[in-house]
This record gives structure tokens, sequence and C-alpha cells, in this order.
């Protein structure tokens, strides 16, 4: 057991406490939504340049060779500033994929312009309903003579659609299974539609009518695209949760701050022992998830195989996040309730991260499977 | 950031298994939930004593072992979860003898470390603070000390004295300054009492689990010579402080019903035989889940405390928060476990038809006390939110 971070991390961790502070206040995550593009190219490059989005990649690619627990420690930052980029959809997911699919080739290809922000690529892997649906995807293939397929269906909540070059699908492919498909954006057929949800989020409808692609945009095996997907997702699971401890450590601050400046009664809020309680119970519920995340972050980057521990965290903190939003809700009173504060965004934030990769009740499914019940 | 034990520790915490388990086989004590209460057995605390378990985090030159307190985390940690009977040297390993280490005098230090660490004669302590007027606002303390020569005369009454009827010690709290301009908490004092002391009566309390563990004590004039004052005069609670994050801190707060968790998880594997596609099942799946997941959390949380004091801080907001934290999941867990096993695990024991002999109803009795003993969960609170989080007091 040891809980304090290495030099290099802990380097990593305050450059980005500063970086993201610094240019990432609530007004430009806010005049992000309101931006076509959704993010700011001239951060993009600059965190390029910072090796930030080649974080965990071999040098030969351009990466930076560190190892994913500082990824982590990344995203969490990230987190707090509630940071607006296509680094989840891009950098990680897509660039995790090709990563596990062996061909050097499309390696070569790809991950250098990604990882120096040149090129966006995004992923397309949830269904109708908004889940994650490679082991059985309801987007269908059909293959045409000279070994090319024609996809069909819809892809919900696709990151960045609107800048992406590409977009990595799994297609359910006759006789052979899911399979992994790159979709270039100037194919025919391929629509995006803004989904205006509660975070106004970059996040699109993909409707994919009669899309060919042709044998060369298969990644990795033809009908093992969802074993590829079940390799990456852990650590997708694990950096949704360092975004979450993230958003919780700057609620609990946020409330802290508010109660010790707001006065009422003649005193500060926070000199009440029923406002103090509430905001230990936020403190714990960030400690809390913090060891638990930490845990499975740090086992996945050791290699260990964690699936109990990866879904502990995620029931843990998606259940953790809600309820800490909750309390300083009711902390903040009416003023929380308003547009112009910014609790409201990490509100949202922890709901549309509960929903993303099944919720608490859903991996505690996975616990109790891991648990042999 | 690393989740896995060194080869050393986990060689340790093998060393300690096979240790209970040979003990268990020799029947030396059974598994059974409120060891802590129950096992005062000097014997075992003897052979604990021989292998260095008693003291282990404390300096050589004291007899201790100097090791860490995770590894300490670890050698608990294994203890609880069979119910070792520990209850002799205890409070003397896990409190008494830091605060002796940190404040007492050189005799203090020369006459009981060693006899701690050796789980001599007359090592039993019990902790002398409660009264009926200082429960969580122990600064408000009447027991009276006062100087006659050599001697403090003291008179007053303790209460909820876990051990009291078998301690050859109390750690006692009393008021050492009279002058009502003097801030209460600049006025008391700490002293080791010999229980045997000529005006120390001690009276049982039963407790609603129907078990007499702690007492009430009536103290009528009784003598206690200047050297078993311990720190300075009138420092008690600077020193009771840094004395409580050492009680506080430690894995048995998250282990005292261990063994009623053990029993709940082999009913659900076997409810899953007979009953997996029960709707009741499905729910008790997910309660499991929930509870497993706190568990974990929990044992972090101390490990997480027991790493602080390695680093060399005082885990005072660190082992508050733990201590809540666990006190609350074993509450969770004993209600769980009675809703899952259903009406006949209230039976109690030494009746037919009950459950794990009455385990389950027992430590379901027992609940209430968890979140109240060694500062309330409210106390707690207070202290994260003054310490840590620097809120105002007013």
């Amino acid at each position: 057991m040891e809980f304090s971070l290495k030099e290099e991390t802990k380097m990593l961790q305050s450059n980005a406490e500063k970086f993201f502070k610094e240019k990432c206040p609530s007004s430009f995550v806010k005049s992000m939504l309101q931006d076509e593009r959704g993010y700011s190219p001239e951060l993009w490059k600059e965190m390029a340049d910072l090796g930030w989005l080649g974080l965990t990649y071999e040098e030969k690619f351009g990466g930076s060779g560190g190892d994913f627990f500082d990824l982590f420690i990344l995203f969490e930052e990230m987190g707090k500033a509630l940071f607006p980029s296509p680094f989840y959809a891009s950098c990680f997911w897509a660039g995790f994929l090709i990563k596990e699919c062996a061909d050097e080739e499309i390696k070569n290809s790809l991950l250098p312009s990604i990882l120096k922000g040149e090129k966006i690529l995004t992923i397309g892997l949830r269904n109708e309903q908004g889940i994650y649906d490679h082991k059985n995807p309801t987007l269908k293939t059909q293959e045409n003579k000279g070994h090319s397929y024609t996809l069909a269906g819809v892809r919900l909540f696709v990151p960045y659609a609107q800048v992406a070059e590409e977009v990595l699908v799994v297609a359910q492919v006759k006789n052979e299974g899911p399979t992994l498909f790159r979709v270039k954006k100037e194919r025919e057929g391929l629509k995006h539609t803004f989904l205006n949800t509660i975070t106004k989020e970059k996040t699109f409808a993909l409707t994919l009518e009669r899309v060919k692609v042709g044998q060369e945009d298969i990644l990795g095996t033809l009908g093992k695209g969802a074993d590829l997907v079940e390799k990456v997702m852990p650590k997708a699971v694990a950096l949704k949760c360092a975004e979450m401890v993230g958003g919780l450590f700057r609620v609990l601050h946020m409330t802290v701050d508010y109660m010790k400046q707001r006065v009422q009664f003649g005193r500060p809020l926070g000199a009440l022992q029923v406002v103090q309680h509430y905001c230990v119970d936020i403190a714990t519920l960030l400690d809390t998830c913090r060891l638990i995340a930490y845990q499975a972050a740090s086992l996945l980057s050791e290699g260990i195989p964690c699936p109990k521990e990866v879904a502990m965290a995620k029931a843990w903190c998606s259940d953790a996040y809600k309820r800490a939003t909750q309390i300083a809700h009711q902390l903040h009173g009416g003023i929380g309730f308003t547009d112009e504060h910014d609790l409201h965004l990490y509100y949202k934030h922890a709901k549309a991260c509960e929903m993303e990769f099944g919720d608490s009740w859903w991996h505690r499914q996975k616990v109790a499977e891991e648990m042999g019940l | 950031m690393r989740f896995t034990f060194t080869k050393e520790q986990e060689k340790f915490r093998q060393e300690v298994r096979d240790f209970l388990q040979a003990e268990l086989k020799a029947g030396t004590f059974v598994t059974k939930s409120g060891g802590l209460a129950e096992g005062n057995n000097q014997e075992f605390s003897k052979k604990m004593a021989q292998r260095g378990w008693i003291g282990m985090t404390w300096p050589k030159e004291y007899g201790g072992q100097g090791r860490t307190y995770v590894e300490k985390a670890i050698l608990i940690e294994e203890l609880f979860k069979v119910q070792a009977p520990v209850a002799y040297h205890f409070l003397a390993d896990r409190q008494i003898g830091p605060a002796i280490i940190h404040f007492g005098s050189e005799w203090q230090k020369e006459y009981f470390l060693p006899r701690f660490v050796r789980a001599d004669d007359n090592v039993k302590f019990c902790l002398l603070f409660s009264e009926p007027n200082a429960g969580s606002d122990l600064v408000n303390v009447s027991t009276s000390a006062k100087k006659e020569g050599e001697y403090y005369v003291i008179r007053g009454q303790k209460v909820w004295t876990s051990g009291g009827h078998q301690a050859d010690y109390g750690w006692l709290l009393a008021r050492t300054c009279f002058d009502p301009n003097v801030p209460r908490h600049e006025s008391c004092s700490q002293f080791i009492l010999d229980m045997r002391t000529p005006g120390v009566t001690v009276r049982p309390i039963i407790n609603m689990a129907g078990y007499h563990t702690f007492n009430e004590v009536f103290l009528e004039d009784v003598r206690i010579h200047q050297k078993y004052m311990v720190g300075k005069e009138n420092e008690a609670f600077k020193q009771i402080m840094a004395q409580m994050d050492y009680e506080r801190a430690g894995m048995e707060r998250l282990l005292q019903n261990y063994p009623v968790y053990e029993k709940l998880l082999s009913h659900v594997r076997q409810m899953k035989e007979t009953r997996k596609n029960d709707p009741f099942y499905y729910w008790v799946k997910d309660a499991v889940a929930q509870l497993e997941i706190e568990f974990n959390i929990g044992r972090l949380l101390c490990y997480y405390t027991a790493w602080t004091i390695d680093q060399g801080r005082r885990p005072t907001s660190e082992a508050a928060m733990a201590k809540a934290y666990c006190n609350l999941y074993e509450q969770r867990l004993n209600d769980l476990a009675t809703k899952v096993l259903g009406p006949a695990s209230l039976i109690r024991e030494g009746t037919p038809w009950t459950l794990y002999n009455g385990e389950i109803a027992d430590c379901y009795l027992w609940s209430p006390s968890y979140t109240l003993q060694g500062g309330s969960v409210e106390i707690l609170k207070n202290i994260v939110a003054l310490r840590r989080l620097e809120l105002p007091r007013r």
C-alpha cells in the first residue's frame, strides 16, 4: 500500500491543474457550449505540444511513454475543470482501439496525427437507447461483391462527430460477428444530428444510410470487434471515474468556500453544524471515490486484471458524485439553481457520467458476479 | 500509488494467519463476533507478545519492533477476521502505550512499556473518561483531583467504562484546576489509576444486548501518587486529542462483525443454488454487492489512515472520517444480515431454531453502540469540518 504519487505524476498533476485553472475557467466551458466546434484548437495544440494527447503512447508514434495512471490523473484534472475537448473520443477511445488492433501500418498512418491533434477521430459504440452494444450491435452490415460492406443503422452519443475525420463503429457482420469499422466522414449516407442533452456537450446522433466501406476499413480481425472494445472498456470506465472524482473535488471546494462566505442568521452558514455535516458528507464521498477509483486505475496501470475493482469504482462513483451535487445544490440554495452559477454544470455532468457504461445497479451486478453470486 | 502489498507484507500476513489457524485448531478460541468485548485471554496475549506483535509499531528502545502502521493494520485485519481474543492487551497496545511514549515520564516508560509488550500481569486497562455530565462534551468532566503533598485525591464518578470490572488500571481524566477563569480544556490532567486502590468501586451496567461489558466507576477519596500523572498538569486535552487519533485509526472499527459478513455471504451463496430465480434473490444480490463495495472502501480508508501515520503525520481527520464511515458500514451489515436471513435470525443464543447461535441477533443489538463509542459520528464529523475543511466555529 502506497498512497503517494510518483514524482513525475505529481509534476504532471500540478502542471495540469495550473493549465486548466488558467485556461479553462467556467466562462470558457460555458462559451464552448455555444461554439460550433465545441473546443479550442489553440488549447488542443498546446496540449499536443505538452505531450498530453499522446501521454500513454509509445514514442515511435509520437507519444510520451507515460503509464495509464498518468492518464487517469490528467483526466481527474480535466474533470475538475470540465474541460471540453475531443480527448476522450479521439486520443483515448479511438487511439486505444487502434493501439489494440495489431496492424502496424494502420497505427503508423493514424496514431501520429491523432496524437499531434491534427486529426480527430470519434467512436459510435452506443445504440438508440444510448447503451454500448458492441457485443450485439444494432448497426447492421450487408456484404457486397468484392468484399465491400454496406452499413445501416443509428449511433447515439457520438462525441464531436461534427469535427471528426473518421468514426469507429462496431457493426454486426453475418456469420462472422461484431466487427470494428472505420467510417470516413466523406462517405455517402452519413449524417450527424446534434443531440441536445442535459449537458449540452458536443454529442451527436449518427445515421448511417447505406454507407459503403471496404475491407481495408476493418480494424483488427473480422468478427472480433467486440473483443477489441472489451479490452479498452475497463480503462474507459476508470477514466470516467477519474472525471467524476475531479468533478466531485470541485463540488466540494465550491460548496465549502461558499459556506464560509455566505452569512445568514448573523454568521457564516458554515458555522452551523448541520451545514458542516453536509460538507463532511461531500468530503467523505470524495475521499471514498478517490480511493476506490485510484485502486482500479493503479491495478489497470500495472496490468493486473481487476474487473471487480473497476465495477466497484464505477458503482460507487456514480452514486457518490450525483449525491454530492444534490447536497451541494441544497447548500447553495437559489443561487445554485441559476444558469449563471457553475454548480449546475457539475450536477449535469454527474448525471451524464452515471448513465454512461451502466449505472451503479448495473455495476453492482458485475461485482456480485465476480463474488460468485 | 500502489494498492498491492509488498512481498514482506504478504509474508507477514501469512505468518499471522498460520498462527491464528493453529490456535483455532487447538481450540484456544472460537470465531464469534464481539471478540473484543469478551476475549480477555492473557495466555493468548502472551503468545502474541512472544512474536513481537504487541507494541510492534513502538520504537525499539521501548521494547517495540519499530514496524509500520500498515503492518499493524495487516495484523489487526487478520486478528479481527477470526475475532481473536485480544482484549487483555488491546488498549495498552493501541493507545495507552503510544500515549506513555509521547507524554509519559521516564519512570512510566520504564515501568509500563516492557510489561505491556510482554503481556505481563496487570496490563489490562480501561478508560475513565466519560461521566454522567460529560459525554460528547468531554471538557465538562467534574471528577476532581486535588493535590495533597505527593498525592492527588480523586472524587467523582465515571461511566460507560468498558472492561472496568476486569481492568488492572484505569486511564483517568480529572480536573486539576478549579479557577473559573481558566478555560475548561486547560483544567484537566491524566492519571494512571490502579483499580485496586481503596475508594474505587466498580458497578456493572447491563447493556441493551444483555451483556455486562461496561460499568460505572465511583471514586471516593482515591489517592494517586503524583508519579502516576501522565504528561503535564492541566494539559490532558492536548494529550487526549492525539491519543484519540490512534484510538480511532484502526481496522478494528471495520471488522467487529466480520464473522457476520462471512455467514451472510455463505448464506447468499446457498441461496444462489436453490432460489436463483426468486425476485428476493435479485434484491439480495444487489444489496450484498453494495455491502461488498462499502467494505472494500472501509478497508482502503483504514489502510490510508495507517499509511498517513507512517508518513509522520497525525491522522486526525483521516481517522475521524474512517471511523465514522466504518461504524455506519457495520450497522448496515448487521441490519442487512437480519433481512436476508429472515425472522429466525432474531432468535437468541441457547434457544432451539436459533441461527448461528444467535450471533446475528446479538450483533444487531450491539449496533447502536458503534456510532457512539470512541467519539460519536457527529463529533467525528465536527472534527473533519473544523480541522480539514476549516469551516468556522461560529
